[in-house]
Order: structure tokens, then C-alpha cells, then sequence
């Protein structure tokens, strides 16, 4: 039974075709969180609004700034790329999604969010969020989709170091962490290096933020060393994500 | 209806009752921890409890079938349940043709060694399938399946004992 399902994937076909089942599980969870925030916005006072409004106005403003560079930035970027004859699109589509709970499912980490077939999201997507790279999407039914996050064991992710000199794969520990078991020690490497994504496997688009290193172990072999990365994304800290369109 | 059958039904009743209890548990992390490792596996301490205190009659057929089930609501691969559930029953039967199991006492290392042995067709399985699984946590989560297991232990006697 375990073989064929293994083979076949039964369970991922039938989670995905039975929502039915899990979904009032997933609504039940969710209610007192959405009752919360519900009831939250319901009694929120005038002063408050004025202060979220004077807020959002502020940042908007300091946005415009950082807007203002980043055209400046991209028209020089693009003069270069015309004298240096480079062309490449670095246009990242993608459907925006909130995280609901659970993210545990029975000691196995999994993180729900709110799309699902419906809004044409579709299994092996690439997930990312303002911080950084979430995970890949595993599994897809008709309202809510689940995604796999980049520390899951079976996660892997090629990656460069934000200097471009280090072309490498990333796997997930398992435990929060993502890990480089072999690294050559005759690389240069340090704490708090950055690792983006290379764009090597034309899943997730080039220079996304992975994390950065933060521990640099000798093996028993002197060749390599065993590194250690903390994604910049956990699930705990943010609640909206970005569903990226698979390119064809 | 006679006195057997209403307890058997209760028995019954009870085992659904805790086991959809157990669906919901699974889903939520202890007092709001979101890590996948600090979180027992109440499938395990569920049916090493009913297995224990011998309520709901439970025999290999109906620990597949329940295997199955959890499989589909809260598995990773059809079938790992159903063979971990499997293997505590055997195991408990060739504990009690061996040995005169009659003292809390003994009961409880029983349970103890039941719920060590459903992690360790868990962790061969989850091998055997590539699925993730963290060894290091496997003592830990076993502890916290242990303290479910009493739970579940106090609601049986509590509830059957009416």
C-alpha cells in the first residue's frame, strides 16, 4: 500500500480532490484567529484609523523616494544592459496569498494559505514574500493550497552568494535551518554572507533572498566545510505571500 | 438493548469522539508553538490507550481501517499508520502471551515501550519513503505522546467509568 502510494501518489492526488474533508478542519482552527480580527476591526476607534492613515501616508511618502531612486537605478542599469548588449527580463509575476493556519500538521511542518484552484494556483510554484524565498507549493485544492517550506528536509534550492562568486545548493535541515553539507574550504566564505536564488533552475527567478550564513563548521575531511543557513522568511512573522506563475 | 452492547457503543462512541479530537489536535501546536517537532502524536497515544485499557474492541482489521483514515485526514503516505498501528497490537499480543500483565506499574512501561516501538516503524517508514522526518526529536515527541497517552487514559476511565 505504502509502495504504490509512494509511487503513484494517491494521498497528494486525493488531499487535493477532497478539500471537503480537511477544510472544516482548517475553518474550525481558524475560527477563533478570524473571529479575533474580525471583531478587532469592528471596534477599531476614529483615533486610530487617523493614526494608521497618518502612517501609511508617511511611508508612502518615503516609498516615493525609494521609487524615484529605483527608476534612476533602472534606466542606468538598462543604458548598460543596451551597451553591453545583455538582455534578460527579470519580470516576477505572481498571485498575491495570506497564510492561514495550521502550519504543523500532525509533527510535520506545512504552511496553508487562502488560494487554492480556484485562483489558479498550481502545484510547484515557487512562493515568495517581501522577506525573502518561502517554499514551493506541494499541494493544491479547490480553495487552499499547501507549501513546503524552504527548511523542510526534503527542500533543496541552487543559490549564490550575493557577490555572485559561489554557485551552490542549499538543502533544507528539517529543523529550521537550511545547511551546505560539503562547502570547499578553499572558498571564501564568512558569517552573515547572504545567499539569493541563481535562477539556475528557471523555477525561482534570479537574486530572490535566501538567508544568511550563520555557521561555518570544519567536516572530517579538511577539503570542506558544513554551512549553515537562517532563512530570512519565518512562518510566524508575516502572513502575506506571493505566489509566482510558472513560466512555460 | 443489553448492558454489554450500551458499553460496547459507549466504548464505541468514546473511540470516535477522541479520534476526531486527535484530527483537530494534530492541526494546532501546543499553547501556540508552530514547531512541528515540540508536538506529540496523538494517533499513537490514542490507540495505545484503547489498546491498554481493552475498550472499543480493537483488532487488526479496525486498526487498519483507522490507520487508513489517518493517513488520509493527517498521514503522509497510505498505509505508514496502518502498519504502525498493526505493529503496536502484535506487539502487545506477544507481550501478553509472554508475560502476566495485571499492574499499573507494568501497564505503563508497556505503554511506554508501545509508543517507542509505533516511533520506530514511523522512523523506518518515514526512511524506507523519503518523507522528513527529525531523529533528534523522535525521544522527545515520544515523551509528549507518553503524557497524551495519560490523557487519553484518565478520559477512557473517566468517561466509561459513569
Amino acid at each position: 500500500m505504502m509502495g504504490s502510494d509512494y509511487r503513484y501518489q494517491f494521498l497528494i492526488k486525493l488531499k487535493a480532490e477532497v478539500p471537503i474533508i480537511v477544510s472544516p478542519i482548517n475553518n474550525l482552527i481558524n475560527l477563533p484567529v478570524t473571529l479575533f480580527r474580525d471583531s478587532k476591526n469592528n471596534f477599531i476607534t476614529k483615533e486610530l484609523l487617523i493614526e494608521k492613515i497618518q502612517n501609511l501616508e508617511a511611508t508612502i511618502y518615503s516609498l516615493s523616494i525609494q521609487v524615484q531612486e529605483n527608476k534612476l537605478l533602472k534606466s542606468e542599469n538598462n543604458t548598460l544592459r543596451d551597451t553591453l548588449n545583455i538582455h534578460k527580463k527579470f519580470n516576477i509575476l505572481g498571485d498575491n496569498a495570506e497564510i492561514i493556519l495550521p502550519n504543523v500538521r500532525n509533527g510535520y511542518s506545512v504552511i496553508t494559505i487562502n488560494k487554492g484552484i480556484k485562483h489558479n494556483i498550481k502545484a510547484g510554484s515557487a512562493v515568495i514574500n517581501n522577506f525573502g524565498l518561502v517554499g514551493q507549493i506541494i499541494n493544491v485544492s479547490e480553495t487552499y493550497s499547501e507549501i513546503r517550506p524552504l527548511t523542510s528536509k526534503a527542500y533543496a534550492v541552487p543559490a549564490i552568494i550575493d557577490n555572485g562568486k559561489e554557485n551552490i545548493i542549499l538543502y533544507g535541515n528539517g529543523n529550521g535551518e537550511l545547511e551546505i553539507p560539503l562547502f570547499p574550504a578553499s572558498s571564501l566564505i564568512k558569517i552573515n554572507d547572504t545567499f539569493v536564488t541563481s535562477g539556475v533552475d528557471r523555477l525561482y527567478p534570479k537574486g530572490i533572498l535566501i538567508g544568511k550564513v550563520s555557521q561555518i563548521k570544519p567536516t572530517t575531511s579538511p577539503k570542506f566545510n558544513y554551512i549553515v543557513v537562517t532563512p530570512f522568511f519565518q512562518a510566524t512573522t508575516f502572513s502575506q505571500i506571493t505566489v509566482l506563475k510558472i513560466k512555460k | 438493548m443489553t448492558v454489554t452492547n450500551i458499553q460496547k457503543s459507549q466504548e464505541g462512541k468514546l473511540f470516535i469522539i477522541l479520534f476526531l479530537i486527535s484530527i483537530l489536535l494534530s492541526y494546532i501546536g501546543i499553547f501556540g508553538i508552530h514547531d512541528p517537532t515540540i508536538m506529540p502524536n496523538y494517533f499513537i497515544a490514542l490507540v495505545v490507550s484503547f489498546i491498554l485499557t481493552k475498550k472499543a474492541k480493537l483488532n487488526l482489521n479496525k486498526l487498519v481501517i483507522i490507520g487508513v483514515v489517518t493517513d488520509i485526514l493527517a498521514g503522509q503516505l497510505i498505509g505508514q499508520y496502518g502498519l504502525i498501528f498493526i505493529n503496536i497490537y502484535i506487539a502487545y499480543l506477544i507481550t501478553n502471551k509472554i508475560l502476566i500483565i495485571k499492574y499499573e506499574k507494568q501497564i505503563e512501561s508497556l505503554s511506554i515501550l508501545l509508543i517507542l516501538f509505533g516511533f520506530l516503524i514511523l522512523w523506518l517508514t518515514s526512511q524506507s519513503y523519503g518523507i522528513p522526518i527529525i531523529p533528534k526529536a523522535i525521544l522527545f515527541q515520544s515523551i509528549l505522546t507518553f503524557i497524551a497517552y495519560l490523557f487519553f487514559r484518565v478520559i477512557i476511565k473517566t468517561y466509561l467509568s459513569r
